[in-house]
């Protein structure tokens, strides 16, 4: 039931806010993928999207503006057995954060990142976010906007995420099976979610998503084998570029190493006992450290 | 016994080794040992040294006039020759016995400036040979000797070029003239180039050679009982750099987790981390793996470090200046979530990019305010190589007790310089704090008596953080109630660290209780002070000397009491304002008498703290020293 993954906080967004669709799904599908609620964190960034982690019965953790991604990173790093997702939204993951967002994927660490499109920047009043498209002028604009949109998935995908995937929110089921795929994938994931903002985009509305989007039917994500991913990232820019912004689970590449099991090959001890797990003092002292075998380089 | 030697080079050109080399050599006999390293913000090139003080007692600074200068090319005998003291040696290769000193590409149109005037007030020829004159009627000794030479028929038939050993020849050479054995030298070289056998072997012949050569000149400076004297007292000790000194305390204190963005002076302190890479007990089992991770940026570091602490690691992020004024919004955001994360902050020469591999004490001020709103944080400034390593491991204490983020404030003075310690006994305790497994009804900031909320650790129950003002549960409260009171809980807590932080940690007292002038000092400064003490103490005046280490929560009821009693109070530190100068005004409500300041990049010797007391004693309120190169 979803109802158990309610928090007792009243979430405060505006009525008809594409927030949430996405909060319904999210509750949804960890109810169907039976997680662990204590292993579960959500981390999220700043402005309407970021209040979500104070919404769901699970650990919470609302960061800084642009910065749920190194939050969640440090968080999966030290203690792997933890099950996180990021949630932010556009301005905060791909204009304050980008930097970040490009360096998860080439981590790959186990987070699944949850874009919250809108195209605004909702709580300071509507600003052009950088998804929104060249020339459009949402309500709030005292001119058009006059910058070129980046495109969520084709930057994930230079940047090396696994996983890829556009979902609507208001599409809940849709974007619920999005989000059980993406938890389920092993490595760094986006999901898009095109979310209507009924209070300062008046452009990118429930009617616009409709003429503009297409559901994914005879399209396969799936990539085994390396040698297929460039191929792959073809099609997808193909695909991108098309008349249509599709919907549905775009990139699956099981081919790349996870962060972890980067680390894990430098040092195998990782594996078996991460930062979080380690026993540091031993009665209220430092552990019985050889110095010899341990900081042997300095002995004189 | 005190000695002090230079050696200089271009950089890149085998400074660092030479260094190495030397202070590997006599720490090996058992000496206490100081190297301070001065270099430029470039690869290849530009002018570089080593300044090693070696003595039978503990040194804790370096000392002018100079009694040995090695140089490896024109322009470090160009930039030192003034510091070396008469009677002092100063060792070169013949073969550029014949160029300019002031022509070399790589000098500071400023310096040769300087030098021009400086060459023409001296009447020295522009030329090594002109300077060799000047300097041997000065009653300086000077060995300029065919290495070049030598040093060719060893290299015969390797593809090894001449500069490549020109370091191991110079230093050999000045470790002779000091009076050591040749077998000292090849210990330090077999250690330096393990593993290098090809390059070891050229390396022992190019001493053989110099040994010889100089055995011929019958040169000895230190006499070898009192070398033997003092290398009988010793234990094991470590040989290491104020950055690896920190990095051997942090995983001693259980560091486990750090990240950081690559910055001079801090990043040392990170490689060695990775290096050790693992902790191993007596029966060679891993117990221990700090994990270090590189980030993006200095914004990511202190945010994925913030997220290892959330889930129980001992976690830390390790900068300098620009990246911590990266890093402050996140260091807030430790401080209204009360996160136990560890910034060890080395301070360099700013504001902006500033002289980045130089010294300098300008952070004070903004590592007590930096971030806005207001937040309760504990800053710790250590002093030398010993009280880093073990403040190291007091931060995490700290951190972890009070639930704060913590900054260890260091210095590219420590972060660089090379000391022998001895091997910590690991009695230092570790004190994680109130830990819980927390239930579904855990409050993560619930209110208590003592004011500090039991915490549990991500993974071990539901919680929330967040960066706005939030209840006991975590979630966000623009209530002016919850408000008023998370407030003072987070605000309160500074009474509690100053009641609980022992004395020694908020600032050490040397000296005799019956002073009349105090002298305040904090971080690698009270070398210098401490060094001078005596000397000080021979003016005419009775001084001690106080060094500040807890610089916020500022210790005031237990500093100004030793302010109060003194007829004098005068304050060393590297910076222009006088950043301590100003906290004890603020706090003690009382000016300091005499302020002496340096910001020129270069760390603080003892000679200039005793000429500064000397100006001082003449009544002079303001000292700005100009020392080094």
């Amino acid at each position: 039931m979803a109802a158990e993954w309610s928090s007792e906080v009243w979430p405060d967004w505006c009525p008809g806010c594409g927030n949430f669709g996405i909060l319904s799904a999210l509750k949804l599908a960890l109810s169907e993928l039976g997680v662990d609620r204590r292993s579960f964190v959500i981390v999220s960034g700043i402005g309407c999207s970021g209040k979500i982690a104070h919404f769901v019965r699970t650990s919470g953790v609302h960061t800084l503006h642009g910065r749920a991604i190194p939050f969640a990173s440090g968080i999966k790093i030290a203690n792997p057995e933890l099950k996180v997702i990021v949630h932010g939204g556009d301005g905060d993951l791909l204009g304050i954060g980008m930097g970040h967002f490009i360096a998860l994927g080439r981590r790959n660490i186990d987070v699944l990142v949850v874009i919250h499109n809108n195209g605004v920047y909702g709580l300071t009043k509507g600003q052009a976010s950088p998804t929104l498209g060249k020339g459009l002028k949402t309500k709030s604009l005292v001119s058009p906007n006059i910058a070129d949109p980046v495109n969520p998935i084709l930057l994930g995908m230079m940047a090396g995420y696994t996983f890829l995937a556009r979902g609507y929110a208001y599409n809940v089921e849709h974007l619920k099976s999005l989000l059980k795929a993406g938890l389920n994938h092993k490595g760094a994931g986006v999901i898009e979610v095109i979310q209507p903002c009924p209070t300062w985009n008046n452009v990118n509305t429930p009617e616009w998503v409709s003429n503009n989007t297409l559901y994914l039917k005879e399209w396969d994500p799936l990539v085994n084998k390396k040698e297929d991913l460039v191929q792959k990232m073809r099609e997808i820019v193909s695909l991108e570029y098309g008349y249509k912004r599709p919907l549905g689970v775009i990139l699956e590449d099981n081919t790349k190493e996870t962060y972890q099991e980067r680390i894990t090959g430098l040092n195998e001890y990782y594996g078996e006992s991460p930062p979080a797990k380690q026993k540091i003092e031993s009665e209220g002292k430092p552990l019985p450290i050889n110095f010899e075998r341990t900081f042997g380089r300095y002995l004189i | 016994m005190d000695f002090n030697i230079i050696i200089g080079g271009p950089q890149g050109g085998g400074v660092e080794t030479a260094g190495m080399l030397l202070i590997r050599a006599v720490a090996s006999t058992g000496l206490e040992v100081l190297g301070v390293r001065e270099y430029h913000s470039n690869i290849k090139g530009k002018h570089s040294y080593f300044h090693v003080r070696v003595a039978d007692r503990a040194v804790s600074s370096i000392k002018l006039p100079a009694d040995i200068l090695g140089g490896l090319d024109p322009e470090t005998l160009a930039t030192h020759f003034s510091e070396v003291r008469e009677g002092g040696v100063v060792v070169y290769d013949e073969a550029i016995e014949g160029k300019p000193l002031t022509k070399s590409p790589s000098m500071d149109p400023a310096k040769v400036s300087r030098l021009r005037s400086t060459l023409a007030e001296r009447r020295i020829n522009d030329s090594i040979e002109g300077l060799r004159n000047y300097l041997e009627k000065e009653g300086v000794r000077v060995y300029s000797l065919p290495f070049s030479k030598m040093i060719s028929d060893i290299l015969k038939g390797t593809s090894i070029p001449i500069e490549r050993t020109m370091n191991t020849a110079i230093t050999s050479a000045i470790l002779s003239i000091m009076g050591f054995e040749k077998g000292i030298v090849y210990g330090a070289i077999d250690t330096l180039f393990a593993g290098k056998a090809g390059v070891l072997e050229v390396n022992r012949k190019v001493v053989d050679t110099v040994y010889e050569k100089l055995s011929v000149e019958k040169v000895r400076v230190v006499k070898k009982d009192e070398r033997l004297e003092a290398g009988g007292k010793r234990g094991r000790r470590l040989l290491l750099a104020g950055a690896e000194a920190v990095a051997v305390g942090k995983i001693i204190g259980g560091l486990r987790f750090q990240t950081y963005y690559p910055i001079t002076p801090a990043a040392d302190e990170s490689l060695a981390i990775e290096e050790i890479a693992r902790v191993f007990d007596d029966d060679g089992r891993v117990i221990g793996t700090p994990i270090i991770v590189q980030t993006e940026d200095e914004i990511s570091a202190i945010g994925m470090a913030i997220g290892g602490a959330l889930t129980g690691a001992r976690s830390a992020t390790s900068t300098s200046g620009p990246g911590f004024s990266l890093m402050v919004e996140g260091f807030g955001w430790a401080g209204i979530n009360e996160v136990p994360v560890v910034v060890t902050y080395y301070q360099r020469g700013g504001p902006s990019t500033g002289l980045p591999t130089r010294h300098s004490q300008s952070d004070l001020l903004f590592s007590i305010f930096a971030g806005h709103g207001e937040f309760s944080r504990i800053v710790i400034a250590s002093g030398d190589h010993q009280e880093a390593m073990e403040d190291a491991i007091k931060c995490f204490n700290y951190a972890e007790i009070f639930q704060v983020p913590v900054i260890h404030l260091l210095d590219k003075g420590l972060a660089n310089s090379v000391t022998a310690l001895p091997v910590p006994p690991l009695d230092t305790a570790i004190d994680r704090g109130e830990v819980v497994d927390g239930t579904e009804e855990y409050k993560r900031f619930e209110f208590t008596e003592s004011g500090i909320s039991p915490r549990a650790f991500l993974g071990r129950s539901i919680q929330w953080y967040t960066g706005d003002e939030h209840n006991e549960r975590g979630n966000i409260s623009e209530d002016p109630l919850v408000r008023e009171e998370m407030y003072r809980k987070r605000l309160e807590k500074r009474e509690r660290i100053l009641k609980e932080i022992p004395d020694e940690d908020k600032a050490k007292f040397y000296g005799s209780d019956a002073y009349e002038d105090l002298i305040l000092t904090w971080g690698t400064t009270k070398g210098a002070a401490f060094d001078a003490l005596p000397a000080l103490n021979a003016l005419g005046r009775n001084v001690a000397l106080l060094q500040v280490r807890l610089m916020e929560p500022f210790p005031a009821d237990y500093v100004c009491k030793f302010i109060a009693k003194a007829r004098r109070v005068v304050s060393i530190e590297a910076n222009y304002n006088g950043q301590l100068a100003w906290l004890i005004s603020h706090y003690c409500r009382r000016e300091v008498d005499n302020t002496v300041l340096k910001y020129n990049g270069r760390s603080i010797s003892e000679d200039e703290v005793i000429s500064a007391y000397r100006r001082v004693i003449e009544g002079e309120g303001r000292i700005v020293l100009t020392g080094g190169e």
